[in-house]
């Protein structure tokens, strides 16, 4: 590693300051809401979840209000049932999820060592839909019209329009709108820790935080998707009375729960891990030295993700599944604990080896770790199934469930607040304030929620908006409510300390706590992020490369300029970061809002039946994508390699798995193959719970389906065709392109021909509107994919793809791989299966 | 039909009498251990109480709650050992070496639980056929009650011994002592959960499904169930009587119930079919033979009017027929304010008559 | 087995294989039984007959962990070195993927071995 650093003179530094300032400056006035700036989405991010999260702490307080004596009136059945049913919405979907997403969007570039994550305009793109979908989500309890059916939403409640009116509809499009936009961030998140680091930085060196969020969003793929295909089938069953959970006709409410669960436990973790992450970035720099057991560290990530996907029925231990298949649960649901208790003692151990600076970030993280410990105990203890019988539904799990997000998320996420306020201001928060609010939180939280363990084993039910004198539950109650209001006072102090002006610090010092990680050579007062970017050779930079701080504003290293006059960053290989392409990302735009905004019109429209609302958001939102990909993606550049400084010349286009945007291909395709095996799922689910699951109905033949099915690969084939031949020469692949949009469509007719000629109604009884369901996700797929041809083919036309420059085809075919695989399943299940059960 | 337990406040002192008893019926150290143990509990944490799955009334919600003090206990013991060791590592002088410090991740955060949770495990899987055993033939034997929830209440059949049904009844579930009894649990409308605390866990009712649940009761009382699954508007008020009684009394109790006779009071009974109750509710005995609406034979027993939301007396029934939404949130039942008050006092007097 | 399984097999994936072994493991003991549950009555096999399949399955699920366990200790150089790992070498990284593949093994085998104790002591399909 002998690679011999760049050296300016001041003049050229200046100039070089000013180019790269041009270029990555954020834009002024009523412009600047355009920016894309990872800097200015994630703080916009963090700010709006955290005022979700303070309207959302407003109604749990306003209930604690109505608990505070027995037969209380403070608020009426339904209000509280409203306020619930949002206070866990909000907490989940509009704050532990998006401030994490926040966090990472803010930190993660910096932290690698990018200028930007790969995709700045989609993570814009999030943010805007985020924002829309959690106002309108928020804003319907003041119109009386929230949802109010719990935050599980379980049916048959949910779906009776009498009781839930607008509001289950709210919640399914508002929330399946934000589930789009975590989508988008995992994707972002995912390419950028795979692809963006610095140089060098191999993956046994990349920060904790990386690595936990890497499994995070790997777990957002997977997780996400369930629940996306859940609430297709609620929305149809409540717009189109598509029976898929009316057992009058075959339908069944448990497919929903399950549905959820898989989505609604990987939840939790999701929302722990990164708050773990910014833990195992505050515990070694208060210890003042490196994490002690990283590969164990990266053990419990990777063995929480997998394994959090095995407990979604411990939710479900009570609707009668037999026990068997609950034991399973259970068992996992125990195994889970362990790589839990690693993270703990990878903490304590790093605390034993160094030595620790107790401030205020670590009063909250290791509060936040004795709270999360007694979650983690009730936990075990839950996940046991005779004592979940008793326990299921009660106070008990409402205290389990505080202890372990407030202790295993909320606090340290404040602790993380306190760590890296310098680093987003430049300036500290105070030391005495987060004392107090500290103490304030700790105490009242437990005060608030330590007498559930004892009311709810006593038999209060959860969800109850009141409850009846002397059967045991009043003091708990009354002492909770007082608890519930010290708590929200040191929240108020610690929302104070952020907000109250705070003078500039004497020295400016953009290291105040003296950490190891690369994040912290980063200025707050300019937008270029790195200034150049380092070769890293240490997991902590800061404290074992000597000068590191001084070369990379000296812009000693790579892409100290940008004299291109584009946004670019380096994109490295993924094991040991050595550089393969400077990446040009997009920069201010205003097609992510218009997109957004767009879309979320769609999904507004969708709730009140507006139609033709509907069709013009989604003509709109067309338009935006499609000008947003032909403006903005896989551009010829001027030049097929530039130099990225220290005499390294790198390609700006590459094409193929080398490519960011064909790694986002490949996982949101991932997510999307998650969402079609739930369907799929689904489809076996009603096999397994009747005798005759097709209820002696007619099926869609087996013609059609197969017809459709030998189409869709044979369009797979082409494309492929197409991909090959466009090495060659545009002609051929033209053509290939033209036969691939034709036999798509055909194929598309094909796979809606059977339930259609064979007069299958989905309103009368679930197993046409469960094949219907499958063949009309497959075919949309398809004329997706042939929009994605026919996109090929104009960019072949206009000139914009070529045999050297063939991103688009590339991705197209990616698509397309899934898309067969979907086509093959659809058609083969949907066909096939009735013989072979019958 | 007034027992102590329901008021609260004399509560513990009795149930320590009872477990007194218990020792000298089974003196061997698991019931020392278990009868200890629970003393203790009770005396720390007051956990008594009509509805307190921590006062266990059978078998099941017994061993439950040994399950439940023991791991309190061992939980305790761990969480001051974690608490200790993060204060001990954030003010100890000398840091320790790196290499030995991370043997505290392999010995306590792999080994250990390990270890503790494989015994937990192994033994609440053991647990769950022990205590909710039966399946198809074993459960065709026993006593069965029918129940349905139902927004926002519980329908209660009972069967005779070849099967049929016996009479009905509603919010109130007898059962006698020391049987196992046996729950089919079914919904017409949404998904509700079936919960007796003191006798055992509970199981969701669910659409389109016939949930079983087997439960026994080994002390006589008058205890409280609820519905545990959010249910709509009044869930809060979706609870029911359980009176356990000796075999003896029971079986006296189903004879007398089987032969109910509403029409004692010929004035009352006359109103009640005037003003159409007996288009929703049936009364045995008369000509009233509503089924959309609970069974109101013996509705003056009852504990509560409107499912636990108030008391019994003629003034709660009364109020309740006035405007049942005002007390019971989203209750399907109309509201009958517009009847002449004395019209309405005299059906709640009928009513409280029907014992 | 060192020329059965060249050493090429080391990509990023192989950190993912013991728990993805896990995770075939849990849904095919899951499907194994609610499908048999449900269907009990047209399928003409014994509780103890599918626990018995399920207990091989099990076994044999163990051993592909265990060679996954083995791979990991080759590929973490049987062990010569210690961690942490954090040298910006080509071969720390290796060792440390190796150690991390070989806890997520050992973590694998335990929640396997979990698995099996419901197989244990529930011998019917009671709710």
């Amino acid at each position: 590693m002998s690679i011999e650093l760049g050296n300016f003179t001041a003049e050229e530094r200046a100039a070089q300051e000013e180019r790269l300032r041009k270029v990555w400056g954020t834009p002024k006035g009523l412009r600047y809401w355009t920016s894309v700036n990872n800097s200015e989405i994630g703080l916009w991010y963090a700010c709006t979840a955290f005022a979700f999260m303070l309207f959302a702490g407003g109604l749990g307080l306003l209930m604690r209000l109505q608990l505070v004596v027995p037969n209380n009136n403070f608020l009426s059945a339904d209000f509280f049932n409203q306020a619930f049913t949002l206070h866990g919405t909000v907490m989940m979907f509009l704050f532990a999820v998006p401030i994490f997403e926040a966090i990472a969007i803010f930190l993660l570039p910096s932290m690698l060592g990018a200028r930007e994550l790969p995709f700045p305009r989609l993570s814009a793109f999030g943010y805007w839909s985020f924002l829309l979908g959690g106002v309108f989500v928020c804003g319907s309890i003041f119109f009386n019209a929230a949802p109010n059916a719990g935050w599980f939403m379980y049916p048959p409640l949910a779906t009776d329009e009498k009781y839930s009116g607008i509001g289950a509809d709210i919640w399914l499009l508002g929330l399946s709108f934000i589930e789009v936009a975590s989508i988008a961030a995992a994707v972002e998140i995912i390419v950028g820790i795979m692809k963006c680091r610095a140089p060098g930085m191999r993956i046994n060196l990349m920060p904790m935080f990386a690595w936990y969020l890497l499994i995070v969003a790997g777990m957002i793929l997977f997780a996400f998707p369930p629940l996306i295909a859940g609430d297709l089938l609620f929305e149809m069953e409540r717009m189109f009375d598509w029976p898929f959970f009316d057992v009058a006709r075959g339908g069944d409410p448990l497919l929903w729960q399950h549905l959820f669960w898989i989505f609604g436990h990987p939840e939790v973790y999701i929302i722990f891990l990164p708050a773990i992450a910014l833990m195992a970035m505050i515990v070694p720099t208060f210890s003042q030295r490196p994490i002690v057991g990283y590969s164990w560290i990266v053990l419990a990530a990777v063995g929480t993700g997998f394994l959090s996907f095995g407990l979604w029925v411990h939710h479900m231990f009570a609707t009668g599944l037999p026990q068997i298949s609950l034991a399973f649960f259970s068992a996992a649901s125990e195994a889970v604990v362990i790589p839990t208790g690693v993270q703990i003692f990878v903490f304590v151990a790093t605390m034993l080896a160094g030595r620790v600076i107790f401030s205020v970030p670590m009063l909250f993280g290791t509060g936040g770790l004795i709270i999360f410990v007694i979650g983690g105990l009730t936990g075990v203890m839950v996940a046991l199934v005779p004592f979940d019988w008793q326990a299921h539904d009660t106070y008990f799990v409402v205290a389990h469930l505080h202890y372990v997000l407030i202790g295993g998320m909320l606090f340290p996420v404040v602790a993380g607040i306190y760590y890296y306020f310098p680093f987003v201001t430049g300036k500290k928060l105070s030391d005495a304030w987060g004392k107090a609010a500290f103490w304030l939180m700790f105490t009242g939280f437990n005060i608030a929620f330590f007498p559930m363990h004892l009311s709810g084993l006593r038999g209060m039910p959860r969800r109850v908006f009141t409850y009846p004198q002397d059967i045991g539950w009043d003091w708990f109650n009354l002492i909770s409510t007082v608890g519930a209001f010290v708590f929200a006072a040191g929240v108020a102090t610690f929302v104070i300390d952020i907000l109250r002006p705070k003078p500039a610090p004497s020295e400016p010092n953009l290291n105040p706590w003296n950490s190891g990680t690369l994040e912290w050579t980063n200025n707050p007062a300019e937008d270029w992020g790195m200034r150049s970017v380092p070769i890293i050779s240490s997991r902590y930079p800061l404290w074992d490369q000597p000068n590191l701080q001084a070369d990379i504003e000296a812009g000693r290293f790579y892409l100290p300029d940008a004299k291109s006059g584009r946004r670019e960053t380096l994109v490295t290989s993924v094991l040991d970061a050595t550089p393969i392409q400077c990446l040009r990302v997009g920069g201010t735009s205003y097609v992510t809002i218009v997109a957004a905004l767009a879309l979320g019109g769609v999904f507004i429209a969708l709730t009140f039946k507006w139609w033709i609302a509907t069709i013009i958001c989604s003509i709109i939102t067309f338009a935006a994508i499609v000008t947003w990909l032909w403006r903005g993606t896989a551009q010829i550049p001027e030049a097929p390699e530039t130099d990225v400084g220290l005499g390294l010349k790198l390609p700006i286009y590459v094409s193929g798995p080398a490519s960011v945007g064909w790694w986002a291909m490949f996982i949101t395709m991932v997510g999307d193959g998650t969402a079609f095996a739930s369907l799929i799922f689904g489809y076996f689910f009603y096999w397994t719970v009747h005798d005759d699951f097709t209820a002696a109905a007619q099926g869609p033949g087996v013609v059609w389906p197969i017809t459709a099915l030998v189409l869709f690969v044979a369009a797979w084939g082409l494309t492929l065709l197409a991909r090959q031949l466009n090495e060659k020469g545009p002609n051929g692949a033209r053509i290939a392109l033209v036969a691939a949009i034709i036999v798509t469509l055909a194929a598309c007719g094909a796979g809606l021909a059977g339930p259609y000629l064979y007069a299958m109604d989905p309103t009368a009884h679930v197993y046409p509107a469960t094949v219907w369901i499958v063949a009309i996700w497959a075919v949309v797929h398809g004329v997706v994919g042939a929009i994605m041809q026919l996109y090929c083919l104009a960019r072949s036309l206009a000139g914009k793809m070529t045999g050297e420059y063939d991103q688009d085809i590339r991705n197209v075919a990616l698509y397309w791989h899934f898309m067969a695989f979907t086509a093959v399943v659809t058609f083969a299940v949907v066909g096939l299966f009735p013989l072979v059960s019958a | 039909m007034t027992d102590d337990r329901l008021t609260g406040s004399e509560c513990w002192p009795i149930r320590s009498r009872l477990f007194i008893g218990r020792i000298t019926d089974r003196a061997d150290a698991r019931s020392f251990y278990r009868a200890g143990l629970m003393l203790a509990a009770s005396l720390l944490c007051s956990c008594s109480g009509p509805q307190s799955a921590l006062d266990p009334a059978g078998p099941e919600a017994e061993d439950v709650a040994i399950l439940f003090f023991t791991m309190v206990v061992g939980g305790a013991l761990i969480w001051c050992s974690v608490v200790g060791i993060l204060f001990y590592a954030s003010r100890k002088k000398h840091a320790y070496d790196a290499g030995q410090a991370s043997r505290i991740i392999l010995w306590c955060g792999v080994v250990f639980p390990t270890i503790v949770l494989g015994a937990l495990l192994s033994y609440a899987v053991w647990l769950m056929p022990n205590i909710r055993p039966g399946f198809g033939e074993a459960n065709a034997r026993l006593r069965t009650i029918d129940v349905a929830g139902e927004q926002f209440w519980w329908r209660v059949r009972y069967q005779n011994a070849e099967g049929s049904a016996a009479f009905e009844t509603a919010n109130e579930v007898r059962v006698p002592v020391g049987e196992r009894v046996l729950f089919k649990l079914t919904s017409p409308d949404v998904i509700h959960s079936f919960w007796i605390p003191v006798l055992g866990g509970k199981m969701d009712v669910i659409p389109g499904r016939e949930n079983h649940l087997t439960l026994m009761a080994e002390k006589p009382g008058t205890y409280r169930g609820v519905c545990a699954e959010f249910c709509g508007p009044s869930h809060a008020f979706m609870a029911f009587t359980v009176v356990a009684m000796e075999p003896g009394a029971f079986e006296d109790w189903t004879k007398a119930r089987a032969s109910f006779d509403g029409a004692r009071d010929a004035e009352g009974l006359a109103l009640f079919l005037k003003h159409g109750c007996s288009a929703c509710h049936a009364i045995s005995g008369t000509e009233a033979r509503g089924t959309i609406g609970p069974d109101l034979s013996g509705f003056g027993e009852r504990g509560s009017v409107g499912v636990g939301a108030l008391v019994n007396t003629q003034e709660d029934i009364a109020r309740f027929i006035r405007n049942p939404s005002e007390i019971k949130p989203g209750a399907r039942m109309p509201h009958f304010s517009m009847l002449p008050e004395t019209d309405i006092q005299r059906i709640a007097a009928y009513l409280k008559g029907l014992q | 087995m060192k020329s059965v399984i060249p050493r090429e097999v080391e990509t990023l994936w192989t950190l993912f294989t013991a728990p993805v072994v896990w995770a075939v493991h849990f849904l095919v003991c899951y499907v194994g039984f609610a499908v048999y549950c449900a269907k009990a009555l047209s399928l003409h096999l014994s509780f103890d007959a599918v626990r018995i399949g399920l207990g091989v399955f099990t076994l044999l699920a163990l051993a592909m962990i265990v060679l996954s366990a083995y791979l990991a200790w080759r590929q973490w150089g049987y062990g010569t070195g210690d961690p942490p790992h954090d040298a910006p070498t080509r071969q720390d990284r290796k060792h440390f993927q190796g150690f991390a593949t070989l806890l997520l093994s050992g973590l694998s085998f335990i929640a396997v071995l979990y698995m099996a104790i419901p197989m244990i002591f529930i011998a019917e399909c009671q709710r």
